[in-house]
């Protein structure tokens, strides 16, 4: 087959060959060497820097559609927040990342979670918040204002943290996991700009690989002060916890398929340009 | 071990995973062909999206209004404000009708103007003002906020800085229409064109990365998923695949219907169209009715 025709060849070809060469890695992990980049490593020294008993909120913003590369971010963040001794306020302002929220919270601290010690005083999950901007601005001008009940139906002032924790004011640290509006932007309009800038609410954000071009002028100017890209973002996390504290490295397998991945599509782009390039020669030579 | 036949596991994570084999192979079957069942499976995930994001929010908007929270009163007890807000968001549903469908606008407007109030505040302050900030204060002598040298180690952070206030300059030059892009300003206007080219294949790489990352997810669902050490969701794969390939033959060998005609055939000499007398004026153009006759409409 030569070069020109491999331009047009039928891309069901490619989706086998991506398949093939993606279920590589999965099935037999290669166990690539994965270097931490700078935003990820903020996110952790943010994180590491504060003290026992600071305030994190732990906000949910995505769906099922966008799982694979959110919830192991959000998941490591809430161990090391767990791990560090930090309280949270874990909250949805999407209606499809409330119950997502509530099964990573059971795997972190266990089925039967909320019914553990330490639920009200150390950790509350708040839920669904409804009203998108509006319920976030709400949310971090008074957070019982927004809403009165938890997820789990009890009323949020029997909870002695939510009588520590009233407005943004009070949280140390805001850790968003998003994957499209409300998500990182609408904090920094209605929660951070409003409540004292980055220094006063700082944000550390998850998003997808898509989204995340979009996030980098926010952290250039640090508003955002840490970004966990995708799920490379997660795994390189998981990886800085694995060195912590022994958080398992989950991620692994997934890196190294989808760096195989990346590299097939780049050998695509190559060849698939190499080939257009030389039926345009010819084509211009012939006639 | 495997249960004995007729012993149903009451655990539903299993029916969850046996679910998912079939929707995942059945939507992917997309890539090779549109079928029935690739159909079949995204409309199923469109209503149930649809039907799931309803009640969550209906639920979570009752329990606001009913429950109320700390600060404010439940309406139970007496705290009737909020009546208002539900009576309001019921105006929607006068959307459904023609009389009173001007009414629907009014909840439009409102959400329409609190948003316009919210947005226009926290952009100018966020992407604008502080985006400004960022790009004025960038460091090129002296040391970053962060302590480090500004043209110490490499990349060195005033290389960045240099970088960033090029691409902004020439970005925003290539938006200037006021001049013909010639001379310096068309110089400059180039460079911007290639920054913006970056930055395009930058969204490109993360949307194949994104991409890359979804199939990995599913494929990790496929090939890790377990219940109880004697079902594995890769038993499924084969059995998806095997449905996919009947129902694509037995799509294949059904008589193709003819499709619909578009403009209706005129009708021969011999069959002359029934006359409605509501359309023996309809040869006289009617004079356009003007935009508040739509009320009167029913």
């Amino acid at each position: 087959m030569t070069l020109p025709k491999i331009s047009q060849i039928d891309r069901r070809y490619l989706y086998i060959l991506v398949f093939i060469f993606v279920s590589i890695p999965l099935l037999s992990p290669l166990k690539l060497p994965i270097p931490v980049s700078e935003h990820t490593r903020r996110v952790y020294d943010v994180t590491q820097a504060l003290p026992t008993g600071s305030v994190v909120i732990e906000s949910f913003d995505f769906g099922p559609a966008t799982i694979t590369e959110n919830r192991p971010q959000a998941k490591a963040h809430i161990a090391h927040a767990k791990h560090l001794g930090l309280k949270m306020v874990v909250v949805a302002f999407w209606p499809s990342g409330a119950p997502i929220a509530d099964e990573v919270l059971k795997e972190v601290y266990g089925a039967d979670f909320p019914s553990i010690s330490g639920y009200g005083t150390n950790i509350v999950y708040i839920g669904y918040v409804p009203g998108n901007e509006v319920g976030m601005q709400t949310f971090g001008d008074n957070i019982m204002a927004a809403k009165g009940i938890d997820h789990y139906g009890t009323q949020l002032g029997n909870f002695p943290l939510m009588q520590q924790v009233r407005s943004a004011a009070d949280i140390d640290l805001w850790a968003e996991w998003t994957s499209g509006t409300p998500g990182e932007q609408q904090v920094i309009q209605f929660v951070q700009g409003r409540h004292g800038g980055s220094s006063a609410v700082p944000i550390v954000a998850g998003g997808t690989a898509v989204s995340v071009p979009g996030m980098m002028p926010f952290y250039q100017t640090g508003q955002i002060s840490g970004i966990l890209n995708g799920l490379a973002g997660a795994g390189e996390y998981e990886s800085l916890l694995n060195v912590a504290f022994n958080y398992p490295y989950a991620q692994g397998p997934s890196l190294d398929a989808q760096s195989v991945g990346h590299l097939l599509i780049i050998a695509f782009v190559i060849i698939g340009n190499i080939g257009y390039v030389i039926s345009k020669y010819r084509g211009g030579k012939s006639s | 071990m495997i249960p004995p036949v007729g012993d149903i596991p009451a655990d539903f994570s299993l029916y969850a995973a046996i679910f998912g084999v079939f929707a995942t192979i059945f939507i992917y079957s997309f890539l090779w062909k549109e079928n029935p069942l690739s159909r079949a499976v995204e409309h199923l995930f469109i209503g149930l999206a649809a039907v799931y994001t309803l009640a969550f929010m209906y639920d979570a908007a009752v329990s606001v209004a009913f429950w109320g929270s700390v600060e404010e009163p439940k309406m139970a007890e007496g705290n009737i404000i909020w009546i208002l807000p539900i009576l309001i968001s019921l105006m929607y549903f006068f959307f459904f009708t023609k009389k009173y469908f001007y009414l629907y606008r009014y909840p439009v407007a409102i959400v329409a103007g609190i948003m316009a109030g919210m947005m226009i505040c926290g952009m100018i302050q966020s992407n604008f003002v502080a985006q400004i900030q960022g790009t004025v204060t960038l460091p090129l002598v002296g040391e970053t906020p962060e302590g480090k040298p500004v043209w110490g180690g490499w990349p060195p952070p005033g290389l960045n800085s240099i970088i960033i206030i090029i691409g902004v300059i020439t970005v925003l030059t290539f938006f200037f229409f006021t001049w013909e892009h010639k001379g310096p300003l068309g110089v400059s206007t180039k460079i911007g064109r290639y920054f913006l080219m970056a930055t395009f294949g930058a969204g490109y790489g993360g949307t194949v990365m994104a991409r890359i990352s979804l199939l990995i997810g599913r494929l990790r669902f496929l090939y890790e998923t377990s219940y109880q050490d004697w079902f594995w969701a890769w038993y499924l794969i084969p059995i998806a695949i095997i449905c996919v390939i009947i129902v694509a033959l037995w799509e294949r060998s059904r008589p193709k219907s003819t499709p619909p005609m578009t403009s209706p055939a005129k009708p021969t000499s011999t069959e002359v169209p029934p006359s409605k007398p509501s359309e023996e004026p309809a040869a006289k153009p009617a004079p356009a009715k003007p935009a508040r006759k739509r009320k009167s409409e029913g």
